[in-house]
C-alpha cells in the first residue's frame, strides 16, 4: 500500500548562529561552534537534514562551586579548583563549548571582581580552543561590572555574554555590539516572555543572528514540561516564519537537575530512588533529551558521564539515515 | 532662487518665502507662532492650517480627513509652499475638534419621540376633585381613586399608610386641586402604586424627576432628569466612597463579607449617592420629592452591596450571584434620597461579573440593533466587554484595575478639571504639552491622559516596548527617584498642585496590565466565537475616560485593536445613559431584560487562553507587532 | 478534531427555541464544544448534522486496553501532536521485559520486585505497568510454564513476545480471560497471527520496517475482524525511530485509518543502559503507547516514570511551581520570610527580584491551585487558613528566630486574620509589585 508521507514544509527557519571567532576571523578560538539553521521540527530527516547537530557545553565555574552534588565533586575532583583546568577536561571529554559561570565569590572567597573575571576568563581562554558562554552571577549590578570589561578584554572573540533579562539587558547588549561578542537573553518559561525580550534587544540593533535565547526549563519532576512545551511552541512559531522566536535555544539541564534532591543529595532518601550517581546522571541525561527532542540546540551538562550519553543520543538522532 | 510671497489672515503684510520652505517657517517669519506639540514631526496634527489659494506640497497628511483636505487644511510642519499663497491660522481649539482620531462622548440627547403617556411608567396627573358633601360621602381615597381612573384608567391603586395619613389634609388645604404620582405598569387596568399626592399648585412649579444612577466600582454617577419631558436636568459624578475599604471589588467583597461590613459599605454608597442627589436637587432647586423614580445600573457587586444582599458567592467557585433579576424596590427601603414611596428599579445583570451596567450599556451601545459584528467594551475597574450583533452576543469580564478611572496610579485623578487629558511630546526635545480639562493648571492625570501619555512616550522612545524608561536620555524629565525611574509630565511651579506630576514605572506597569487585561479580553471572545478581531465593523466604547478618548492613541498602546479609525465610537457612560433610557422607556427597560437572557458569559478563567493573551499584550504595543499594522508602519516612519 | 462552537452552531436550526435549556442555539454550541452538553439536548437536529458531528468526535487513534489479572494498561485516544495543543491523554505503559531463556530465579526476581515497586511522586505512587516475556526459547512448553510463574507473582497486564504463533499460543493458554498484546504479526506469519489474537480475545503488535508495511498489515488483520492493533516501528536507531513515530501520528490524526492505533517502542539495548534509558524517555516523549525496556533497576524507573508523569500532565491547567519553602541565597534564621503562590510566573518574579537583588529570604509558595496572588485571593485560594497551614506543613517556624512574614500588598487585608492564625509571627504587609521587594525589603525590614 503505497503511503503519501504528510511532509512539512515550514516558510521560516532557525537563525544561524556562529559562537567564537578563531585567529583568521579575529579571535583566538582553535574551533568555532554553528547551531540553528533547522528547517523542521527536530531530526524530522525525512524532510530536511539536521544543518548543525545540538551542541554540548559544559558548565565550568569561576570559583570552586560550593554548593554542587558530592557526585559531581567526586567525578571531577581536583579539576574543579582550577577553571582553566577544568575547562580543557571539558574539552578532552568531548565538549563542543564551555559555559564559564560566576558566581558572587572571587578570589580568596572576596566578591567577584573586575579583575578577577578578566583574568579567569583570559586563562580560561589560553587553555582551551572552544568557544566561549560567559555568565555573570545573575545580579544586574555585578553583572554589568564584571560582564563589560569582560566583553572589552575579549573583543572580536564572539564570546556569548549572559545573562540579558528584562529588566536588564541595555548594558549587556551594548557591550556585546560595541565587541563583536553575541549575547543569552533568559526569560522564564514563556513564550510571550522570551519574543519580548528577544524585540527589545533586536531594538537595540543587536542582529538576531547573535542572539541565542534560554527559555528556562526547569528540570526533569521539577516543570520540565512547562519547558518542553514553551520550547516546542517557540520552535513551532519560529517555522511559521515568527522572526522573534527564531533564534537557537541553549538549555541547562545541569544546573536544573543537580539541584533537584535527587541528583544533589544521597542520604535519607528512599530506597525507591535506586543508586545515587546513577540516578543524578540519568535525571541530568533524560532531561537534556527530553528538551532536545523538544528544540534545543545547545544543552549544558555538568557530569562528565552524562557529556558520554547525550553525545551519543545526538549522534544517532543526527546519523543521516531515514526511515 | 524662485520667490514667492505669503499672505496670512491675521497679518496685514506678506512675507517673501523661499524654495522648499515649510508653512510653519514663513509663518515664524511673520511673526506667527504656530505651536508644535509634537515638535513639528507631523505626529499630532496640531498645527493644521486652512490654506485659502496658492500651491502647497503636503509632505504628509497624517490626521488629516479627506473633508479637511478639501477644505484646505495643511501641516504647517509638513507642507511646503510652492506659489503665491494665502493662508488661515485657525485658532487651536478649532483644529482641536477637526481630528479624526479624537473621539469625545455624545451629549445626552432626549430619545427621539420621547412620549411619556406611552413610554413612561411613573406619571403625575392633575386632578380636579369634587369636594364631598352630604349628597356625595365618598370617602377621601375612593374619591382619589375614581378620578385617577376616570382620568387615566387606572383600575386599582394601593398606597402606603402614611400616604393614607396625610391624604386628607392635602386634599383640604389645595382645596381638591391636586396632582397625583404613580406607578404602573402601563396597560389598561392594572395596578397602580401611590407615590405622591401633592397639591396642585405645589406640583406646576416643580418637574417629576427620575434619576439615572451608574455605581461604578470606582465612580458614582448620577443624571436628574426630567420625566415628562425627558430632558437630563443635571448630570454629576464622585468617587464611590467604598475606595476607602478597597479598590476593587474583590475587596469590597471580602470587606463586606466580614461582621459589619456590608452595612459599612452600603452606607458609604448611599451617603456617596445622596450627596450627589442633594447636590443636584440644590443645583436645579428640585425638591428631593419630585423624584419619583430611579433606575440603576452598575455591576453586580455594587448592586448587592447597594441593595444589603451578602455578595460572598459571587467571588467563590462556582461563582453565582444572589440574584440577577430584581424585583421594582421602595426608594425608601433602599435609602436613596428621593421620595420614599418612589421607586427603584434595579436593572438585570448577567453573571458575577457582568452585570447591570453591561446590560444596560449594551443597550446604550445599540448593539442588537445591527446586524454587523460589534465590540463594545465598558471600561471602568473591570473591564467587560461584549462582542455580538442583532443575533448573538458573547460577553467576558476583565480585571483591568482602577487605572483608567486616574486611581492606584501615583498622580492620578478622575477626569475632573485639572485632570491632564491629554499628552503631546516634542521627539527631540523630550517635552510635553499637556491638555488640561477647564483649562487651569494641572493636578494629575486621568485615565485618557494617561493613555495619551504613555503612547507619546512610546512614540517618543522614552519608554521600550517594554514599558521600561530609558535613563540613558538626556532630559531633566527623566529621572531616578525613590520610586524608582520615572518622568515628569509638569515641574512642580506649573502644577496646580505646587509639586511635580510624574509617572512612574509602577504607573506604566499598571497601564500596561490594565491594557493588556482588555486587549486579551477582546482576543479570547473573538476567538471563542471565531471571530477575527479585524472584521469587527463597529468598536463602541464606553467607560471612564471621562468625556473624551484619543483612539489612535488608545490604539498605539494596544488597548483598542488597530482598526480603521471610523469605526470606533467614544459612548462616554454607557452604563449611565442605558440607566436613563430604561427610565424613560417601558420598552427599553424590557430590551435590557432580553440582553440579559441572551448574553452568553465566557469564564476567562477556564484555561490558559486568557492568560496566553494577556502577556502577550502586556507589551507596547503587543508582542505580535502584525496585529498592530499602522503602529508598526507609524514606527518605522520614526525611525 | 474537535469543533469550535460556531462550527457547531452553523449544523443547529438556529431557531433559539430555547428548549434544550439554553437561551440560544450559540449558547448550545458552545457547550457542545466545551463538552458541558450533550447534543441529545436538541430534538432539531438533523440526522446529517449528527452524522458530522459524530465523526469529528471520533478518536483518530484507537484506544487498546491491556488487560491482566489485575490492572490494565491503556494507550491511543490520543488527538494532537504537541501536548501543549490539548493534551496527551493516555500514559505510554512501561513493561519490563524477560526471557523466557532466563533462569526462572532470574525471572522471578525481576517479576517480584518490578510489580511491587512503586514510588511516591509528589502524593502520587508512579508504578510500571507490566511484563513482556519473550519467547527466545521457541519451546511452547517453556514459554507456558514461564507464564504460569509469572502469574503466580503478579497480575500485571503481559506482552508476549514471539514470531511463532504456536509457540505464544503456549502462553496465552495461562491467560485465560485477560487481554494480553501478542508481539507480533509480520508479513510472513500474519494471518495466523490474526487468528490467534481473535481467537483469545488479545491485542496484537505488527511489526513493521516502514509505514507502508505496518498500514498494509493493519489492513489485512483488520479485516479478519481483529481490532486492537499496535504498531511496532521496527527500526534500530533513535533517528528512524523517532522519525516513524512521528508520520504515524501524524497520519493517524489526518484521519488515515490503517495507521490509527497506539505504537510500541522497544528500549530494550544490549547491555548499554545509557542508551536504553534515553530512548525510553524519547519513546515516552515522542508517542509510544507502550515502551519495553530491559533493565530494572530504581535508579532507571524512577526518572522514566517522572519522565512521563510530566509529559503527560495536562498543559491547560496554569503553570505551577510546587508549594514548597524555597530559599532564595541561602537565608539564615533571621531573614524574613515572603509569601506567595505557587503559579510559576508570580514565584518567578518575585524569586527572580529577590534573588537579583542579592537579598537572602525564605521564599513561602502556598498551593493556589496554580493561580496568581490576585486571582487566588479572590476566589478564596489564597488567605490566612491556607498560608497558616503553608507555614506549618513547611515546618516554616524551625528554620527562623525572627518570625517575620511579608504578604504581597495586594493581600494586605489579610493581616488581621493570619495575626489570628498565626499568634507568634509579626505580619508585614510587602509592596504591591514584585520590582518593589528589594527596596521594601531593604527599608522596612531591615
Ligand atoms: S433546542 Fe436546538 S433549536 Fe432549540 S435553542 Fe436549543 S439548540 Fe437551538
Amino acid at each position: 500500500m503505497p503511503v503519501e508521507i504528510p511532509k512539512d514544509s515550514w516558510p521560516g527557519s532557525v537563525n544561524t548562529v556562529t559562537l567564537g571567532a578563531t585567529g583568521d576571523q579575529g579571535g583566538s578560538r582553535t574551533s568555532t561552534v554553528t547551531i540553528g539553521g533547522e528547517q523542521s521540527l527536530p531530526f524530522m530527516h525525512f524532510e530536511n537534514p539536521t544543518p548543525h547537530r545540538p551542541v554540548i557545553a559544559m558548565e565550568v565555574a569561576a570559583a570552586r562551586p560550593a554548593d554542587w552534588s558530592a557526585v559531581l565533586l567526586e567525578a571531577w575532583g581536583s579539576t574543579l579548583d582550577d577553571p582553566a583546568v577544568w575547562a580543557r577536561a571539558c574539552e578532552d571529554a568531548g565538549a563542543d563549548l564551555i559555559v564559564l559561570q560566576f558566581g558572587l565569590k572571587g578570589s580568596d572567597d572576596g566578591p567577584v571582581s573586575a579583575e578577577f573575571a578578566v583574568e579567569v576568563v583570559k586563562e580560561v581562554m589560553d587553555s582551551t580552543g572552544l568557544p566561549l558562554v560567559v555568565l555573570g552571577p545573575g545580579q544586574a549590578e555585578i553583572d554589568n561590572s564584571i560582564l563589560v570589561p569582560i566583553a572589552d578584554a575579549t573583543k572580536g572573540e564572539r564570546i556569548v555574554l549572559g545573562l540579558c533579562e528584562e529588566g536588564n539587558y541595555r548594558t549587556i547588549v551594548a557591550a556585546a555590539m560595541a565587541n563583536d561578542h553575541l549575547v543569552l537573553g533568559k526569560t522564564p518559561m514563556d513564550v510571550n516572555l522570551a519574543k519580548q525580550l528577544n524585540i527589545l534587544m533586536t531594538d537595540m540593533g543587536l542582529p538576531l543572528d547573535r542572539i541565542v535565547m534560554d527559555p528556562t526549563t526547569g528540570a526533569l519532576g521539577y516543570g520540565i514540561e512547562y519547558g518542553y512545551s514553551v520550547m516546542e511552541r517557540l520552535r513551532l512559531a519560529a517555522l511559521q516564519g515568527d522572526a522573534m522566536t527564531q533564534l537557537p535555544m541553549l538549555v541547562t539541564p545541569g544546573v536544573e537537575t543537580w539541584k533537584t534532591k535527587e541528583s544533589k543529595v544521597g542520604a535519607g532518601i528512599p530506597d525507591e530512588w535506586g543508586e545515587w550517581a546513577e540516578r543524578g546522571v540519568n535525571w541530568e541525561t533524560l532531561t537534556a533529551v527530553a528538551l532536545i527532542e523538544a528544540g534545543a540546540d545547545v544543552v549544558v551538562l555538568r557530569h562528565p558521564q552524562s557529556l558520554v550519553r547525550v553525545r551519543a543520543a545526538i549522534a544517532e538522532l543526527t546519523a543521516s539515515e531515514t526511515a | 532662487m524662485a520667490g514667492y510671497t505669503a499672505k496670512f489672515d491675521t497679518v496685514t503684510e506678506a512675507v517673501m518665502v523661499s524654495a522648499g520652505e515649510l508653512v510653519v517657517e514663513v509663518a515664524d517669519r511673520a511673526g506667527i507662532e504656530i505651536h508644535q506639540p509634537c515638535g513639528g514631526q507631523g505626529r499630532c496634527g496640531r498645527c493644521a492650517v486652512r490654506i485659502e489659494s496658492g500651491r502647497v506640497r503636503r509632505r504628509s497628511v497624517l490626521r488629516l480627513s479627506q473633508a479637511d483636505l478639501d477644505a484646505g487644511y495643511a501641516l504647517a510642519c509638513q507642507t511646503v509652499v510652492e506659489g503665491d499663497v494665502s493662508i488661515v491660522v485657525p485658532p487651536p481649539e478649532r483644529i482641536q475638534r477637526r481630528l479624526t482620531t479624537d473621539h469625545i462622548a455624545p451629549e445626552s440627547v432626549v430619545p427621539e419621540g420621547y412620549d411619556p403617556e406611552k413610554a413612561q411608567t411613573v406619571r403625575r396627573v392633575l386632578l380636579s376633585l369634587s369636594p364631598p358633601s352630604m349628597d356625595d360621602q365618598t370617602d377621601d381615597w375612593g374619591r382619589v381613586a375614581m378620578a385617577l381612573r376616570r382620568a387615566t384608567g387606572v383600575d386599582r391603586l394601593e398606597a402606603s399608610l402614611e400616604q393614607i395619613w396625610h391624604l386628607g389634609g392635602i386634599l383640604r388645604s389645595s382645596d381638591w386641586q391636586i396632582a397625583v404620582t404613580f406607578v404602573a405598569g402601563g396597560t389598561e387596568g392594572e395596578t397602580a402604586r401611590l407615590i405622591r399626592v401633592q397639591p396642585a399648585t405645589e406640583a406646576e412649579n416643580e418637574p417629576l424627576c427620575g434619576l439615572a444612577i451608574d455605581i461604578g466600582t470606582t465612580t458614582v454617577t448620577i443624571w436628574l432628569v426630567d420625566l415628562t419631558t425627558g430632558r437630563v436636568l443635571h448630570q454629576a459624578s464622585e468617587y464611590n466612597q467604598q475606595i476607602t475599604r478597597g479598590e476593587d471589588v474583590i475587596s469590597r467583597i471580602i470587606y463586606g463579607s466580614k461582621g459589619a461590613g456590608g452595612d459599612d459599605l452600603r452606607a458609604l454608597v448611599l451617603e456617596t449617592i445622596n450627596g450627589l442627589v442633594e447636590a443636584a436637587c440644590r443645583r436645579t432647586g428640585i425638591d428631593h420629592r419630585a423624584i419619583a423614580k430611579a433606575t440603576i445600573g452598575g455591576n453586580s457587586t455594587m448592586m448587592h452591596l447597594l441593595l444589603g444582599v451578602p455578595p460572598e458567592s459571587i467571588r467563590l467557585e462556582p461563582f453565582v450571584t444572589a440574584i440577577n433579576n430584581w424585583p421594582l424596590l421602595r426608594a425608601e427601603e433602599v435609602g436613596i434620597a428621593m421620595h420614599a414611596d418612589g421607586v427603584v428599579d434595579a436593572l438585570p445583570g448577567v453573571a458575577s461579573y457582568v452585570g447591570a451596567d453591561i446590560t444596560a450599556g449594551v443597550l446604550a451601545a445599540g448593539l442588537r440593533s445591527t446586524p454587523d459584528t460589534t465590540l463594545f467594551i465598558d471600561v471602568g475597574t473591570n473591564g467587560e466587554i461584549v462582542l455580538g450583533s442583532s443575533e448573538w452576543l458573547v460577553t467576558c469580564a476583565c480585571s483591568a484595575g482602577p487605572a483608567f478611572e486616574g486611581a492606584g496610579i501615583l498622580h492620578g485623578m478622575r477626569a475632573d478639571k485639572g485632570a491632564i487629558e491629554e499628552v503631546w511630546i516634542d521627539g527631540n526635545t523630550y517635552e510635553p504639552t499637556c491638555r488640561v480639562i477647564g483649562n487651569v493648571p494641572p493636578r494629575g492625570i486621568c485615565g485618557s491622559g494617561l493613555i495619551s501619555l504613555v503612547a507619546e512616550m512610546f512614540v517618543t522612545g522614552i519608554v521600550d516596548k517594554g514599558g521600561h524608561i530609558n535613563l540613558t536620555l538626556e532630559t531633566p524629565r527623566v529621572r531616578r527617584s525613590v520610586k524608582g525611574a520615572e518622568y515628569v509630565v509638569a515641574w512642580a511651579d506649573e502644577a496646580e498642585t505646587d509639586q511635580d506630576i510624574v509617572i512612574t514605572r509602577v504607573d506604566i506597569d499598571n497601564l500596561l496590565r490594565a491594557k493588556a487585561a482588555i486587549y486579551a479580553g477582546f482576543n479570547v471572545l473573538a476567538d471563542v466565537v471565531s471571530v477575527g478581531l479585524e472584521s469587527v465593523q463597529k468598536v463602541l466604547i464606553g467607560g471612564s475616560f471621562g468625556k473624551y478618548i484619543n483612539v489612535e492613541k488608545a490604539v498605539g498602546i494596544g488597548l483598542l485593536p488597530d482598526l480603521p479609525w471610523e469605526r470606533f465610537d467614544y459612548l462616554g457612560n454607557t452604563s449611565v445613559r442605558g440607566a436613563y433610557l430604561a427610565l424613560l422607556d417601558r420598552e427599553a427597560r424590557a430590551e435590557i431584560a432580553r440582553i440579559a437572557a441572551s448574553m452568553i458569559y465566557i469564564e476567562l478563567s477556564a484555561d490558559n487562553t486568557f492568560y496566553e493573551a494577556f502577556t502577550s499584550a502586556m507589551f507596547l504595543p503587543h508582542t505580535d507587532l502584525s496585529r498592530f499594522p499602522s503602529v508598526a508602519a507609524a514606527m518605522t516612519n520614526e525611525g | 478534531m474537535a469543533l469550535s462552537g460556531i462550527q457547531i452552531y452553523k449544523m443547529l436550526p438556529q431557531t433559539n427555541c430555547k428548549e434544550c435549556g439554553f437561551a440560544t442555539c450559540l449558547a448550545f454550541a458552545m457547550k457542545l464544544a466545551a463538552k458541558q452538553a450533550e447534543l441529545d439536548g436538541c430534538p432539531y437536529v438533523t440526522e446529517e448534522s449528527k452524522a458530522a458531528l459524530a465523526e469529528s468526535a471520533t478518536p483518530p487513534i484507537r484506544l487498546v486496553t491491556l488487560k491482566g489479572k489485575a490492572g490494565e494498561a491503556k494507550a491511543g485516544n490520543e488527538v494532537v501532536l504537541f501536548r501543549h495543543e490539548k493534551t496527551f491523554y493516555n500514559r505510554p505503559g512501561v513493561f519490563i521485559r524477560v526471557l523466557d531463556t532466563e533462569d526462572d530465579e532470574v525471572i522471578e526476581n525481576k517479576v517480584r520486585t518490578g510489580s511491587s515497586y512503586s514510588v511516591d511522586y509528589v502524593g502520587m505512587e508512579l508504578r510500571i505497568d507490566g511484563f513482556a516475556v519473550e519467547a527466545a526459547s521457541g519451546d511452547r512448553t517453556r514459554l507456558a510454564t514461564v507464564v504460569e510463574a509469572l502469574r503466580a507473582s503478579t497480575g500485571l497486564p503481559l506482552i508476549l513476545v514471539g514470531s511463532d504463533p504456536a509457540v505464544l499460543s503456549g502462553g496465552l493458554d495461562k491467560l485465560e480471560g485477560e487481554a494480553p498484546l501478542i508481539m507480533g504479526a509480520d508479513t510472513s506469519n500474519w494471518e495466523a497471527m490474526a487468528d490467534l489474537a481473535a481467537g483469545r480475545g488479545a491485542a496484537l503488535g505488527i511489526r513493521g520496517g516502514s509505514i507502508e508495511e505496518l498500514a498494509q498489515l493493519s489492513e489485512k488483520i483488520k479485516e479478519k475482524g481483529v481490532e486492537d492493533l499496535v504498531l511496532y516501528p521496527a527500526v534500530d536507531s533513535m533517528s528512524a525511530s523517532l522519525a516513524l513515530n512521528t508520520q504515524i501520528r501524524r497520519l493517524a490524526l489526518k484521519n488515515f485509518r490503517p495507521l490509527g492505533y497506539p505504537t510500541i517502542a522497544f528500549a530494550a539495548a544490549s547491555g548499554d543502559q545509557g542508551r536504553e534509558s534515553l530512548m525510553a524517555a524519547q519513546a515516552i516523549c515522542k508517542y509510544a503507547g507502550f515502551v519495553v525496556i530491559d533493565t530494572f533497576a530504581p535508579e532507571l524507573i524512577y526518572p522514566l516514570l517522572v519522565l512521563r508523569e510530566n509529559i503527560f500532565t495536562d498543559p491547560q491547567k496554569p503553570i505551577q511551581v510546587l508549594p514548597a519553602l524555597y530559599e532564595i541565597n541561602s537565608p539564615g534564621r533571621s531573614d524574613p520570610v515572603l509569601v506567595t503562590t505557587n503559579f510559576s510566573i508570580t514565584y518567578f518574579s518575585v524569586a527572580n527580584e529577590v534573588e537579583g537583588a542579592g537579598l537572602p529570604a525564605w521564599l513561602l509558595v502556598t498551593d493556589a491551585e496554580g493561580m496568581s496572588v490576585l486571582t487566588a485571593w479572590a476566589a478564596g485560594k489564597f488567605d490566612a487558613e491556607s498560608i497558616a497551614k503553608a507555614v506549618k506543613q513547611f515546618g516554616v517556624a524551625d528554620k527562623v528566630d525572627q518570625k517575620w512574614i511579608v504578604l504581597p500588598g495586594h493581600t494586605a487585608v489579610l493581616s488581621g486574620e493570619l495575626e489570628e492564625e498565626l499568634p507568634d509571627w509579626v505580619i508585614k504587609v510587602g509592596p504591591r509589585e514584585a520590582v518593589d521587594l528589594p527596596g521594601y525589603m531593604r527599608q522596612v525590614l531591615n
